[in-house]
């Protein structure tokens, strides 16, 4: 990674750090009790030996629906407060221009600020998911583990490694740029979660179906926020110009 | 002066945002160690000229070399040689005034970023205080700090936008002492302020701004160019004595005021002799000569005032 585009995600680090804790709270604290939720779930799943194989399956499939759509949650809710801090932050304490005034790129300033936001919505996100595998292979009978992996693994990888990422870079991107056009931090919040809700809503939908494991579903969802993604860079592009900033943002 | 001093060169900068013209067709040169002075009213375009001198904004029209380099060819390598200050100090307020540098350092890519930014902190006396969070800084320290934070990378020209706005006299003062200190380093320095006393301190030449550049020269050169040479003669006894002045072939106007003469001369150092000569024979008890020294804001009021007239 480009140097100065990794000391602006560490300044913007640092800065949210010492800024709110409640935003790392946040980033820790909603995986954390997600977590907490699912081994509760794991543990009453009790022994199986004689359950038959169809209450098993009806079983796995609400034990897996549902942290599904955590894992699709967390980088929508994560990226936002870094993000919006990482612009609201600059514009309040005027250090736009001596930002500017450095070698940094406007491209390595758009790069930096969503890195900053992406890397732990997605680091959380992997972490999480990885814990979560950790108690599934401690708690749950070895055939539920199979089977679990078996009906759902392909859907669960599609998440983790496609959603993810391109979700966090989503949500990143329309908060930076509602944070461009705001001056409030609370309006910037309340705007971007606006932005969560068409992909938010039909993941619920098909979440209360047993239907999000579906792997077209998930497929599809990540082709349309690929497509979001790359309709939003073209404005941010536009909106990180030198001249955009200096000019326009207020 | 020879082209390879030149550290700033403008040809024609125009700047415009939609149909504004933000600085019109500005054409400037200034030599390396020059501490130049930038004045004019608010909105008159000293912060777009140096945005764009800075490599913060891009020229209209026209171009300009900053230090060799091409600005509009390379902005981003005149930004790396460049050093601003900008309105407002612009500070990361929950950092500390270390990682507050420590950031920029990292930004310029400097070898040796630690040694730099002691260095800096140390000159300014800031390393005490250098872990403590900006937000708990006195604005005379925060401002302290943005200058460090733009001397970290040695920078050959600095561009100061009102260094010493809003503080009180006494960090002023040390402000002041520090460009001054750094133009004896033979920094070229661009100096944006609307303190009149300040710029006479420190400038070597002004430039006034009003969109288009209105004078140039040294803050002496603008006073003469716009009242020529004057001197006060303070009289024991009030005498009428501005019609006998007037009848000497190198006065070029003369008017009493009670006990003083205002003599209006080309060139005091080789007339003075002559004019006291005449005035004694007149029976005049002389008891000061001094030359009037007209105030730059006198200068700098006319000259707005002229520009809006026109």
């Amino acid at each position: 990674m480009n140097k100065r585009v990794r000391v602006l995600m560490l300044k913007e680090w640092r800065e949210a750090l010492k800024s709110s804790k409640t935003i790392w709270i946040g980033t820790v604290a909603l995986p954390a009790l997600f977590l907490g939720f699912s081994v509760y779930l794991m543990l009453t799943f009790g022994d199986l030996n004689d359950a038959d194989i169809e209450n098993v399956r009806h079983f796995v499939g609400a034990l897996f629906n549902f942290p599904l759509l955590y894992f699709m949650m967390f980088p929508m809710v994560i990226p936002i407060s870094v993000a919006v801090s990482a612009i609201i932050g600059e514009k309040e304490q005027k250090s736009l221009e001596p930002l500017l005034a450095t070698p940094l790129t406007t491209y390595e300033l758009f790069l930096g600020k969503a890195l900053a936001s992406i890397v732990p919505a997605v680091g959380v996100t992997w972490v999480a998911f990885g814990l979560f595998g950790l108690f599934m292979k401690l708690l749950l009978p070895p055939q539920v583990v199979t089977l679990a992996l078996g009906e759902f693994g392909t859907a669960w990888l599609l998440t983790i490694f496609l959603f993810t990422p391109l979700t966090s870079l989503l949500m990143a991107a329309a908060s930076m740029m509602i944070a461009t056009r705001v001056s409030d931090v609370r309006a910037a919040y309340q705007l971007s979660s606006f932005v969560m809700l068409p992909i938010l809503l039909p993941a619920i939908f098909f979440a209360t179906q047993q239907a999000l494991t579906n792997v077209s579903f998930i497929v599809l969802l990540s082709g349309a926020i690929l497509l979001f993604d790359l309709v939003l860079l073209r404005f941010a592009v536009k909106l990180f110009r030198r001249e955009e900033i200096l000019t326009r943002w207020r | 002066m020879t082209e390879s001093f030149i550290m700033i060169l403008a040809e024609s900068l125009t700047r415009r945002f939609g149909d504004r013209i933000a600085v019109d067709h500005l054409s400037l040169e200034i030599a390396e160690g020059e501490v130049f002075g930038f004045l004019g009213p608010n909105g008159a375009g000293k912060t777009t000229t140096v945005r764009m001198l800075a490599g913060l904004l891009a020229p209209t029209a026209g171009r300009a070399m900053v230090a060799g380099v091409d600005l509009c060819a390379t902005p981003q390598r005149v930004r790396s040689i460049v050093g601003i200050l900008t309105e407002h100090p612009g500070l990361y307020e929950k950092l500390s005034a270390w990682h507050n540098l420590k950031f920029h350092a990292d930004l310029h890519d400097l070898p040796r970023p630690h040694e730099q930014i002691e260095k800096y902190l140390r000159l300014l006396g800031l390393w005490e205080r250098r872990f403590d969070p900006v937000g708990a800084f006195s604005k005379g320290m925060k401002q302290k700090l943005a200058i460090a934070r733009a001397l970290l990378h040695e920078p050959k020209v600095l561009f100061l936008d009102e260094p010493t706005s809003g503080l009180d006299p006494e960090s002023a003062k040390t402000v002041r002492d520090f460009i001054a200190q750094l133009a004896s380093e033979r920094r070229t320095i661009f100096l944006c302020t609307h303190n009149l006393y300040e710029a006479e301190q420190l400038c070597t030449r002004l430039g006034l701004i009003k969109q288009r550049l209105i004078r140039v020269g040294s803050p002496q050169q603008l006073k003469r160019d716009l009242y020529g040479r004057q001197i006060v003669i303070d009289l024991k006894e009030p005498l009428s004595l501005a019609g006998e002045a007037l009848q000497l072939p190198f006065v070029r106007s003369a008017q009493a005021n009670g006990r003083q003469l205002f003599v209006e001369l080309d060139d005091p150092e080789r007339h003075n002799p002559a004019l006291i000569r005449r005035l004694l024979e007149l029976g005049a008890q002389i008891q000061f000569v001094r030359e009037h020294d007209r105030s730059l804001e006198e200068v700098y009021l006319e000259l707005v005032a002229e520009e809006q007239k026109q």
